[in-house]
């Protein structure tokens, strides 16, 4: 269990945080860029649980604050998924390149 | 306790479930026939094949789904502590779940559970 | 128990009317008139009962907290609710989906409160997602409009990132201090790299919600695309919610590193100032255009907190109160008018003089506020704000805000000279206001005079306010 150092597990979440913003600005389809943020808040999830565990083992602020992450992003991706739905009936596509009513 | 309690336990999934099958089948008169094989048992024969695309309808079940699913994540730690907070936590949940319940009954009401 | 009740009653009778719309809602159908009569009624008595009894005092473990000032700050939002809904009247009576609108917009405001009164950066997290979560979701209320909905999606991506930054910010703080909680946060915290990274990604993340500049790409677009009750919402609520939290953590929480977010906070408000001015200048629809003069006076509110002293503090709440007066003036203004007649370029405003004079004057003193004029409340909320910025002797930025005011002003005063000079082929037709938009009207107008004449109204906050 404690083989595994903290600094590893940072270097997972961390990766996974810029990996998620590299795919929220380049992918122009919605759906992939909602799936970006998810893996922006899993990397959070990560990090609060690693962190949570290997240094502060008395106390539990870390994981219950992934608890909440977890069913916020729920909540968030629900009222996102039917964003998208009904700009999908008005524009027939969801690529964000085609939503450009409004520029500048 | 320990192992020995797993052992038991296991066992008793099994049986449980095992018994329940054979039982039906030694009560049950069985026959066979085409229709008992296909997808939808309803009486009437499949039109088409059950793989098809589902209506994009049906979206909206997904979405209550993803909302509800998700909220019983609240339950495992209340679970943990019901025994030493008494009362309270009891009052707690029944808020936590009255909201739930007054978002399920709006659901309801717009027809977002109807099949369609 | 009794504590509870009389801490937190500005939420819990927040939470009861908003049970009793859903109430409403699933067991009967009302028609719409009857219905925004109930609500509008719900909203003037939630207002009356936050003035009476308020308590300080903390409660779960420190997670909620408030004073006098939170509940001030509370009774301000609330005012600013009330307005908007009796602008939107004339928006909603048509509307299918009136009970579901004043739900979600109530939601957002009991996210507020929580923000405002937390202790700890867990309930602060859930306060700011219950009050932009169901934001993007009225945000897309013109179920037709297909700019509408663009606007939603822009802004529930945009705020789903920028919270997304802000775990990652809270996450480190929790790593490299320990706690959640504010109290403890302020005791250990210090300039290492790490805490200094963690205090940067809160503050893009407050940064995006409150649309400082280089992270208020949203802002225009949504502010467009929305419907025109929203965009107010979103301007003057949503904002003044989120500066209302920021001061306090700027001054208690991250105080250790003052000096780092004093140039942070330097360099932010000058770029906000300038950029928003220069866009709002080549603006030909009102809503964008509005848009920009609130990055701009975001811009202006930053000065003010960089000032770092209880002056600073109070500025911004009074600031935020003028703001919301003049503002909605404005916005109530373009709000009734794009309902009835759905025009919102502002080259539809010329001429409007002849065919609506106290509209005119409405707006135009709405405008006059916003651009700091000085018989108008407006220049006194801009007079406090440079004045508390002045306390750290930065007399480059005070410059840069005092140019910057010259240059607002002549975008403002270009909006008004096509009002009262500019003839118009078509000009707007003469419209009758009803009573429940004319009576938000009546009430921005007394607030823009009263709150700059009243000496007390300032007194008032700054006994409140905090600051070091």
């Amino acid at each position: 269990m404690s083989s595994i150092p903290l600094t590893h597990i940072l270097f997972v979440s961390t990766a996974l945080f810029f990996i998620g913003m590299y795919g929220l600005f380049t992918r122009r389809n919605m759906i992939t860029m909602l799936m970006s943020v998810e893996l922006i808040l899993n990397s959070v999830n990560i990090n609060f649980v690693a962190f949570n565990k290997y240094l502060y083992p008395d106390k539990l602020d870390g994981i219950f604050f992934s608890l909440f992450i977890i069913t916020i992003a729920a909540a968030e991706a629900a009222v996102a998924i039917a964003i998208i739905i009904n700009l999908y009936r008005s524009h027939h596509s969801i690529d964000v390149e085609d939503a450009t009513e409004m520029k500048y | 306790m320990g192992s020995a309690s797993l052992i038991a336990l296991t066992l008793a999934a099994v049986l449980f479930s095992a018994g329940g099958i054979l039982i039906a089948k030694l009560l049950v008169k069985g026959t066979v026939n085409p229709q008992k094989g296909q997808a939808y048992e309803c009486g009437i024969p499949t039109s088409s094949s059950p793989w098809n695309q589902f209506n994009i309808g049906y979206y909206l079940f997904a979405l209550i789904f993803l909302i509800f699913d998700v909220e019983l994540i609240f339950l495992y730690p209340w679970a943990v502590v019901v025994k030493k907070m008494g009362m309270v936590a009891l009052v707690e949940i029944v808020v936590f779940l009255f909201i739930l319940f007054m978002g399920f009954l709006y659901a309801h009401k717009k027809g977002a559970l109807k099949w369609m | 128990m009794n504590d509870l009740l009389i801490i937190m009653k500005q939420e819990l009778l927040l939470t009861l009317i908003i049970f009793v719309l859903l109430t409403l809602k699933i067991a009967k159908d009302m028609d719409n008139g009857a219905f925004l009569n109930l609500v509008n009624l719900l909203l003037a008595i939630n207002f009356v009962v936050g003035f009476l009894g308020g308590m300080e005092g903390m409660l779960f473990n420190e997670m909620y907290h408030t004073n006098s000032l939170i509940i001030l700050e509370k009774n301000i939002l609330n005012l600013g609710t009330l307005i908007i809904s009796l602008q939107s009247w004339s928006w909603l009576k048509d509307h299918k989906h009136v009970a579901e609108f004043y739900i979600l917009l109530l939601c957002t405001l009991l996210g507020m409160f929580f923000m405002i009164s937390a202790g700890n950066l867990l309930m602060f997290y859930l306060g700011l997602e219950l009050s932009t979560i169901p934001l993007a979701a009225i945000a897309n209320f013109d179920l037709a409009k297909r700019k509408s909905s663009e606007a939603a999606m822009k802004l529930i991506i945009s705020s789903a990132f920028s919270s997304g930054l802000l775990l990652f910010g809270i996450s480190l703080v929790y790593g490299s201090t320990g706690t959640l909680g504010f109290a403890g946060i302020a005791a250990s915290y210090s300039a290492d790299p790490m805490q200094l990274f963690a205090f940067v990604l809160l503050l893009a993340g407050f940064g995006f919600k409150i649309s400082a500049v280089p992270f208020h790409l949203w802002t225009a677009d949504v502010y467009e695309g929305a419907p025109v009750a929203v965009t107010s919402y979103l301007s003057v609520i949503s904002k003044g919610a989120i500066l209302f939290v920021l001061v306090p953590v700027l001054y208690t929480v991250f105080k250790p590193i003052a000096e780092s977010w004093y140039n942070m906070l330097y360099l932010l408000s000058v770029v906000t100032i300038i950029v928003g001015n220069l866009f709002a200048i080549r603006q030909e629809n009102f809503k964008r255009f509005l848009a920009f003069s609130s990055i701009a006076q975001v811009g202006f509110i930053l000065v003010g907190i960089t000032g770092s002293s209880s002056a600073g503090s109070s500025a911004v709440v009074y600031f935020v109160l003028i703001y919301i007066f003049s503002n909605l003036a404005a916005f109530g203004v373009v709000s009734f008018v794009s309902a009835t007649t759905g025009r919102e370029g502002i080259s539809d405003y010329k001429g409007f003089y002849k065919t609506n004079p106290v509209l005119s004057w409405v707006l135009a003193i709405g405008l006059f506020s916003l651009a700091g004029v000085p018989p108008t409340a407006g220049f006194f909320g801009k007079f406090f704000l440079l004045l508390a910025g002045a306390g750290k002797g930065n007399y480059i930025l005070l410059t840069i805000a005092a140019l910057n005011m010259i240059i607002s002003l002549y975008y403002y005063l270009r909006i008004v000279k096509a009002i009262f000079m500019d003839s118009n082929d078509h000009p707007i037709e003469k419209l009758s206001v009803p009573v429940f938009p004319k009576l938000a009207l009546y009430l921005c107008m007394a607030g823009i005079v009263f709150t700059g004449f009243v000496r007390y109204v300032y007194d008032y906050i700054q006994s409140l306010s905090i600051g070091f």
